[in-house]
């Protein structure tokens, strides 16, 4: 149905992937057993904070690179992922996996419905579509609010909070950081995976041109409904992880304002790199936390995060993570043709 | 806001003038012997929302006051408190977070002046599995009542509102009263609830209209408090809320056709300025502790105390009374113990073991006990608004619900005389 694509899958490249994989397994092993080595305990939560939203961050970068789609809705998406995934662990007393894809299939299935527009809007009124879907759902689930283990359908009872189980190989602070790095881990591998197969060359000739893509004999509706779904899944997947972190969930975490800082700090992290994912997170979670532990007010962060995208989208249209990349061929004077749009 | 905190300095800087006199009175703390303290520090956290919608860290300024002027005089037998307080930015997440480092990094042996909308139903197992205590002073969710770890000096929303219920069907002859409350969980439907509970109970019609914090439209939940039929309008919202929701109801020309009542936020030095004469002799609102500008030895004390170590600007508020009562209690309770020996362990046993210790800022005794639940502070005041200030008009009343029930279990097994 769609001509291969021989430049893309050539063998260097498949090497270079090889030998880059085992770097990575080496690397994710490490972001997940170095920190608790070395940090205290607020900081360890702070950075399972920084994992989860990476997963995010990179969801919606993938949207952003591959289709040019801004979705100010992942935020919103993670609340649902959390919803199903706290129901089912209260209602059901499912494990945390199955709990996990649940809200990942769930949230990839609002995905698609936002999508339903994407097929007919970009830009700007595509982005407001989503923000109105995230302003919905804020509204929503401040009525419904999320399950604490009472009864009925919503599963919300005015009773004190019940605590979600964690999975049950990483019930303890330490143990579900390293869970939350290699769940994560997996999600990104997952976007790779996509981008390198036939969805990847189908999203890039979208890209481009629809016309051009329709007439290659790209099914453009299905693929921009995947990419969505897909987003979709992954920021469900987060909203359960965040579930587990907290034990809990609340109404007022998830205003819709939190879906357009999660996506303005992805452009100002880095759309194009999974380290610009990273960077998001980082300065979404860590940022605010150092500021707060140096007793600065907290608000500063919202300062710091509009100078940053100011200088993003003055200086750096690749974030953050593209300048280090630049940074680094010029002193490596390695050139890193792959990663450039 | 900048209004208000303008307007608050200015009404402290007229109280100070005006209590010139009373304020000279040296203030009175722990040891009271004048030696600063300067042996090992004994660390005590506390987590406050401070950045958010509102500022609510008055409880932790008055206990840090306290606490520094514990420091001056005598400390815990040499040892000075160390205090830290932490923000939570009204954010689940990042309250998880300061919980952590308190307890688990600083190892503080217990948390005093909490004050908080989202902390305490976020950290509450935190507390419980690493047996730290909290003395609250500030709590407005279910979860701060129904906790082994958690104490807090403050009502909360129920019994405050239920007291103003209580208080109108006696007084004002209520007969149908609507309670205006916040759509957050373990705040809102809980107090308001237990409002309509309370009034059913007595065969009388309760209604409520929840409001969501984030997009508030005041005059669609006046219409929707009219619609109830009520005679009464119980207002149960933070301050800056109750002012919008008044207005809203001042517009529509028909404040006379309701009695109106409201729970503790509106008990503030600075609110009866922010509404005006309009609402003047028309509110009453009830107090979860005794007046701001009481003349017994504790509130002369708290403010004495505000006044020689706090600034001028910490609020003097039913939370700052609060904040200084959880940190008298906790220094008397401790002040007993062995100085050598205080750790974790011993300082939450003897914060368990803290029975009958009175105030005249309180109703009624204050107790903690090896309950799995924690309320001493259940009996209040009513106070109606007037031109400037407030009047009292209800001595201190116990609150008639259900909701009490285990509370009282478990005072009568320990022996507390209400």
């Amino acid at each position: 149905m769609m001509a291969s694509d021989p430049p893309v899958v050539s063998t260097p490249a498949l090497a270079l992937w090889r030998s880059r994989s085992i770097g990575l397994l080496l690397l994710v092993a490490a972001l997940a057993l170095l920190p608790p080595l070395l940090l205290a305990s607020l900081w360890l939560k702070v950075l399972t904070g920084v994992a989860i939203y990476t997963l995010t961050a990179a969801a919606i970068a993938l949207l952003y690179r591959r289709l040019g789609l801004v979705s100010l809705a992942h935020v919103a998406l993670m609340g649902a992922g959390g919803w199903v995934g706290l129901r089912l662990a209260y209602g059901l007393g499912t494990p945390f996996e199955v709990n996990m894809l649940a809200g990942g299939i769930a949230a990839a299935g609002l995905g698609m419905v936002f999508a339903y527009p994407a097929l007919r809007m970009r830009g700007l009124y595509l982005a407001l579509v989503t923000l109105m879907i995230a302003g919905a759902f804020a509204i929503i689930v401040n009525v419904l609010q999320f399950p604490n283990g009472g009864g009925g359908w919503s599963g919300f009872a005015v009773k004190s909070a019940g605590y979600m189980p964690r999975p049950a190989i990483a019930s303890n602070d330490v143990g579900y950081y390293a869970y939350c790095v290699v769940v994560t881990a997996l999600g990104m591998a997952l976007i790779h995976w996509h981008e390198i197969g036939k969805a990847g060359r189908a999203w890039a000739l979208i890209r481009r041109s629809e016309a051009a893509a329709m007439s290659s004999g790209v099914d453009v509706p299905f693929y921009k409904v995947w990419a969505f779904a897909l987003s979709g899944f992954l920021a469900g997947i987060a909203g359960v992880l965040l579930a587990g972190n907290l034990q809990m969930l609340d109404a007022r975490s998830f205003p819709a304002a939190e879906s357009v800082m999660i996506f303005a700090l992805t452009i100002v992290g880095g759309a194009w790199n999974p380290v610009g994912a990273l960077i998001a997170a980082a300065l979404y979670r860590l940022v605010p936390a150092l500021l707060n532990d140096f007793g600065v007010n907290g608000d500063a962060a919202y300062i710091i995060f509009g100078a940053a995208l100011i200088h993003a989208l003055a200086t750096a249209p690749r974030g953050i993570a593209g300048q280090l990349e630049d940074l680094a061929s010029r002193l490596f004077g390695r050139s890193n043709g792959g990663n450039t749009r | 806001m900048k209004s208000h905190l303008w307007g608050g300095s200015a009404a402290i800087a007229v109280l100070l003038l005006l209590s010139a006199g009373s304020a000279a009175a040296a203030p009175s703390c722990g040891l009271n012997n004048g030696r600063a303290a300067t042996g090992e520090p004994i660390k005590v956290g506390a987590i406050v929302g401070r950045t958010g919608p509102d500022d609510f860290s008055s409880a932790s300024r008055a206990a840090k006051a306290y606490f520094d002027c514990v420091n001056a005089n005598g400390g815990i037998h040499g040892r000075p408190i160390e205090y830290l307080v932490e923000d939570d930015q009204w954010n689940p997440e990042v309250a998880a977070q300061v919980a952590t480092k308190l307890v688990k990094d600083e190892d503080v042996v217990a948390l005093v002046g909490n004050a908080s909308f989202v902390e305490m139903g976020v950290n509450a197992k935190l507390y419980e599995e690493e047996g730290v205590m909290a003395m609250a002073s500030g709590c407005a969710v279910a979860e701060c009542f129904e906790s082994k770890n958690i104490v807090s000096t403050n009502e909360g929303p129920l019994p405050s509102s239920v007291g103003a219920a209580q208080w109108a069907v006696a007084n004002l002859g209520s007969t149908n009263v609507v309670c205006i409350g916040l759509t957050i969980p373990s705040v809102g439907p809980y107090s308001c609830g237990w409002v309509e509970k309370y009034m059913q109970s007595k065969n009388l019609a309760g209604t409520s209209v929840l409001l969501d914090p984030s997009a508030a439209d005041m005059n669609s939940a006046f219409l929707e408090a009219v619609a109830s039929g009520a005679d009464t309008v119980l207002v149960n919202l933070p301050a800056g809320m109750a002012a919008a929701f008044l207005k809203a109801a001042l517009e529509s020309g028909q404040r006379d056709s309701y009695k109106w009542i409201s729970s503790t936020p509106l008990y503030d030095r600075d609110v009866p300025a922010m509404l005006g004469t309009d609402w003047s002799g028309v509110m009453y609102v009830n107090i979860e502790l005794t007046p701001i500008d009481g003349k017994g030895p504790d509130a002369s004390n708290w403010r004495a105390v505000l006044d020689a170590f706090g600034t001028a600007d910490d609020p003097r508020d039913t939370f700052s009374q609060a904040g200084y009562l959880s940190a008298r209690f906790f220094v008397a309770a401790i002040l007993q113990q062995d100085p050598a020996k205080l750790d974790r362990a011993t300082v939450t046993e003897a914060i368990r073991n803290i029975k009958n210790y009175t105030s005249d800022l309180l109703c009624g005794p204050y107790y903690v006990g090896p309950g799995d639940r924690h309320m001493p502070n259940h009996a209040n005041m009513m106070v109606q608004m007037i031109e400037g200030g407030y009047k009292i008009v209800g001595e201190c009343m116990d609150v008639d619900s259900a909701y009490l029930d285990p509370y009282r279990a478990n005072e009568k097994a320990l022996g507390i005389v209400n």
